[in-house]
């Protein structure tokens, strides 16, 4: 059974690449994205509302960043790192980035862009 | 000799008996103090008595006229009878005679003695008809008229109508028989006004006045007065026609006696005084010889006292020939100061041990001794001991000849004191160099009162502050202190107070100087309140202005450099980020093309980097804008109208204004004018009103408000609009980043705010917001 996937992120150009890598993956059936983590969370608070099985998150965005979105789901939905894992995916390289990152329990890695479809690939082996 | 000594033996028992000789001299002038006083009561005695026996016959001379009155007006109403033995015109004659001798009261005819004829009439009725012959206690003094053949005056009688009263009867003859008589009455009263009896007695007389009784044959008195006829009387009238007594007496008998008592007393303490005087002066031979028998005893004693003194003193004390100089006797412990033994210094003067700079003086005084110009003197010099070496001494020297005769021997009393006067020079010594240490140097040390003020200030406190010390110590020190550094200086002198003798650093204050400089000043603070030798707050002041600023610019650097770096990171990162989102999609493009083989796909790809490379244009178009803002270090600064700006600003806009149909209020005064480069000051207003534009609430009409106003001395700038708002909470902190967007408005990039505030930044200014969601947003810019 292929997962769902969610992708988190205002780069568009980015988004039209990650779709290409998420079809020659073969992995997930269920493909969403948001411009705005802020979109998400106003999904993501609905609890009728299934989470994705593997969500990419980026850092950077304009209305809320990828951290108060962490934050905000936490609060809303306290166990769903059960069925969710998320991916911090960024350009960033800060090093303060990947430390912050590491801190949320919830947050299963970090990937710098750009991700490869063998990355990909792996993840979705791993949280299978 | 032999007489002389007679004489004193003789003098000797009466002088050794001076009790006796005060007795006898007390008695003699007791005697003749009271044989004198005897003298002069008799005199004033006879005086007195010579004085009434005047007075008395002044009374009589007074009384006689009187009744010779009586007489007359008794005679002339005899005459009213005439020769038929009938009354004539009584009633018209009676008033003229009252009225003549005011004296007589009322008028009678009494012819056979029964009264017929009364004047006045009104309250004597009742005597009408009435015969003093049948009466007898009338009769027989009237039957002694008619045996006497002449006025006789009756009474006192008690009046019928009340008073007491004498009446003066005249036998009336008519054909040589006895017709009856006329009588005059006067009022008791009336007779001795007449007399001057009241006028005379004054207040140091008595009178009495007495008859003898015609029926009882006893003496009666008319009188009321506590007169002793007995014992006080001293004169007597006897008045035949009516044999009457007058007696005077001294109303106080005691007077001239009391009036000696004084004296009396005055005589007795002469006489006393006298003889204590007496008996003191007989005793004083005795008690000087005493005197003379105990001094010679008690200088005998003082010789072998000073002698033990002067060989035991713990001080040298010598006995020197004043002409010469030469030790006649010196005691042990001056053979110990100078060394000597008593031989040597037999030999030997002052002057070969002091040291001759030192002679002089000691002469000078010396010789003021001599002259009598001064009783003693004492100086502080040099004496050159055996071994050479040299003591200070202190030198007291006392003459042993008495004032006014010749110089002979001197006391010189010498005592060591080199000990004192070395610590003096050492004390001087340091006392001069902690001077030069206080004057000197850069500090200030001030003494000040617990009110703060100055009580003592060091010379260097002019150098440092432009006062003058009396200035200072006019001024209070605490008007001295910066207002922001009160506080601060205010709890250190506390600290110092309840700390006492414990320095006290404070932090820097800022003191102001008489031109009217601040300076930064350090300060160290003791309170010697306690200490009596000071009784103020010491306080050490260190001018450390130019460190102090340049501490504050060392901060300052640090600020700014920290800031710049902050910046810097957050530039670097945001570049990295930026430019590595693109160029993690070219890399990413690159290997989805390589992987693939199908055409169109592969198309596709070029497509997406296309649109990368514009992107990354874009983004390199805005680091180059943000880059240059940076750089550009050497900018133009000019004053601009900010009116002219904003209007130029508004015309740029007109279009769109027209377009979304908003509505700018301008409220700022033509005087507000800002020190900014025109460039920068286009840009912001442009970026600010264009934002309100491009965030308007579509709901409603957009209206953009902007005010200038002063502020605390600074000019801001104050942009409100009606605006969707910016969520403060969530972004407040973000709003004016690089590559912040907080809407999914097309075109916001998240450059605008960020270069805005960069470029208020560069002209010294800062920028503040507030919003709220849905109400609008007010944008501030304080001006340098």
């Amino acid at each position: 059974m292929k997962g769902s996937i969610c992708i988190i992120d205002d780069d568009k150009i980015y988004q039209m690449i990650i779709k290409k890598i998420i079809e020659r993956t073969v992995a997930f059936d269920n493909v969403k994205f948001y411009d705005d983590a802020i979109y998400a969370l106003e999904d993501f608070k609905d609890h009728s509302i299934h989470l994705p099985k593997l969500i990419l998150l980026d850092i950077n965005m304009p209305q809320m960043d990828g951290w108060q979105f962490l934050d905000s789901l936490i609060k809303h939905r306290p166990n769903f790192h059960e069925h969710t894992t998320i991916y911090i995916v960024t350009s960033s390289i800060a090093h303060s980035d990947r430390e912050k990152a590491k801190s949320y329990s919830q947050v299963s890695g970090f990937l710098s862009k750009p991700i490869s479809v063998e990355k990909l690939t792996e993840i979705s082996v791993k949280h299978r | 000799m032999t007489r002389k000594k007679v004489s004193i033996s003789y003098k000797n028992q009466l002088f050794s008996r001076p009790i006796l000789a005060g007795i006898l001299s007390f008695t003699f002038l007791f005697l003749l103090g009271f044989y004198l006083l005897y003298q002069r009561y008799q005199i004033i005695r006879e005086s007195e008595e010579r004085e009434m026996v005047s007075v008395m016959d002044l009374v009589e001379k007074n009384l006689n006229n009187s009744l010779k009155d009586s007489y007359s007006v008794a005679l002339s109403m005899g005459l009213l009878v005439d020769d038929n033995g009938n009354i004539k015109d009584f009633e018209k004659y009676a008033p003229i005679l009252l009225e003549q001798y005011p004296v007589i009261d009322v008028l009678q005819m009494v012819p056979k003695g029964v009264i017929q004829k009364v004047y006045p009439l009104e309250g004597n009725e009742e005597v009408i008809g009435y015969d003093i012959l049948n009466d007898p206690k009338t009769r027989t003094e009237a039957i002694r008229a008619i045996d006497a053949g002449k006025m006789y005056f009756a009474g006192p009688f008690d009046l019928k109508q009340g008073g007491t009263a004498v009446v003066g009867r005249l036998p009336v003859y008519k054909n040589n028989e006895f017709w009856g008589f006329s009588a005059i009455i006067i009022k008791l009263e009336s007779l001795l006004e007449q007399a001057g009896l009241k006028k005379l007695a004054g207040d140091k007389y008595l009178f009495q006045f007495s008859k003898i009784d015609a029926i009882t044959n006893k003496e009666r008195f008319f009188l009321e007065n506590d007169l002793d006829i007995e014992y006080n009387v001293v004169e007597t009238i006897i008045l035949p026609d009516g044999d009457w007594k007058f007696y005077i007496a001294l109303k106080n008998p005691k007077a001239s006696f009391n009036e000696l008592i004084p004296l009396t007393f005055f005589i007795l303490l002469i006489a006393g005084w006298l003889a204590w005087m007496v008996t003191i002066l007989f005793k004083q031979p005795a008690r000087l010889q005493k005197l003379v028998n105990a001094q010679a005893g008690e200088l005998a004693n003082s010789e072998l006292k000073f002698r033990t003194i002067f060989n035991q003193a713990a001080i040298g004390m010598v006995r020197v020939e004043t002409a010469t100089g030469r030790f006649l006797e010196t005691n042990q412990r001056f053979r110990e100061l100078s060394g000597y033994s008593n031989e040597e210094l037999s030999k030997l003067s002052f002057r070969e041990l002091s040291i001759p700079s030192e002679v002089d003086i000691n002469r000078k005084l010396m010789q003021e001794l001599l002259n009598g110009i001064r009783r003693e003197y004492s100086l502080e010099k040099r004496l050159i001991q055996k071994n050479g070496n040299i003591l200070w001494i202190k030198l007291s020297v006392s003459p042993l000849w008495k004032k006014g005769t010749t110089g002979t021997t001197h006391i010189s009393i010498i005592e060591d004191i080199t000990e004192r006067v070395l610590a003096q020079e050492q004390l001087a010594q340091k006392e001069k160099r902690y001077r030069a240490l206080v004057e000197n140097g850069a500090e200030v040390l001030t003494i000040f009162s617990r009110e703060g003020k100055t009580i003592y200030c060091s010379p260097s406190s002019e150098k440092l502050s432009g006062y003058s010390e009396a200035e200072i110590k006019s001024i209070n020190l605490g008007s001295l202190v910066h207002p922001d550094d009160t506080e601060v200086f205010q709890k250190q002198i506390l600290t110092a107070i309840q700390k006492p003798m414990m320095p006290i650093q404070g932090d820097p204050v800022r003191l102001i100087n008489k031109s009217g400089q601040w300076r930064w000043a350090e300060s160290t603070i003791t309170s010697l309140l306690e200490d009596p030798a000071i009784n103020g707050i010491v306080g050490n002041f260190r001018d450390i202005s130019e460190k102090r600023e340049a501490e504050i610019n060392l901060n300052k650097s640090y600020h700014t450099v920290m800031e710049q770096n902050r910046r810097l990171l957050n530039f670097s990162y945001i570049v990295s980020h930026n430019l590595r989102s693109h160029s993690s999609n070219i890399q990413s493009i690159l290997n989805l093309y390589v992987t693939t083989n199908v055409d169109e796909e592969k198309s596709d790809y070029i497509e997406l980097l296309f649109k990368v490379g514009k992107a990354l244009n874009l983004t390199l178009d805005d680091l180059n804008e943000v880059v240059s803002i940076r750089t550009n270090l050497d900018l133009k600064v000019e004053p601009l109208k900010v009116s002219t700006f904003l209007d130029k600003t508004i015309d740029l806009l007109e279009v769109q204004i027209k377009n979304k149909d908003a509505v700018i209020v301008k409220d700022v005064p033509d005087e507000m004018i800002v020190d900014f480069n025109p460039a920068y000051l286009e840009s912001v207003l442009l970026n600010f009103l264009s934002n309100a534009l491009r965030y308007r609430e579509p709901e409603r009409s957009l209206e953009i408000n902007v005010k200038g106003v002063k502020r605390s001395g600074v000019w801001v700038l104050l942009i409100k609009d009606n605006g969707i708002g910016i969520d403060m909470d969530r972004h407040g902190d973000k709003l004016f980043g690089l590559y912040k967007t907080f809407t999914t408005t097309p075109n916001s990039r998240g450059v605008g705010l960020f270069i805005t505030k960069n470029q208020i930044n560069a002209m010294g200014g800062e920028v503040a917001v507030e919003s709220e969601v849905g109400v609008g947003t007010t944008f501030k810019i304080f001006f340098k």
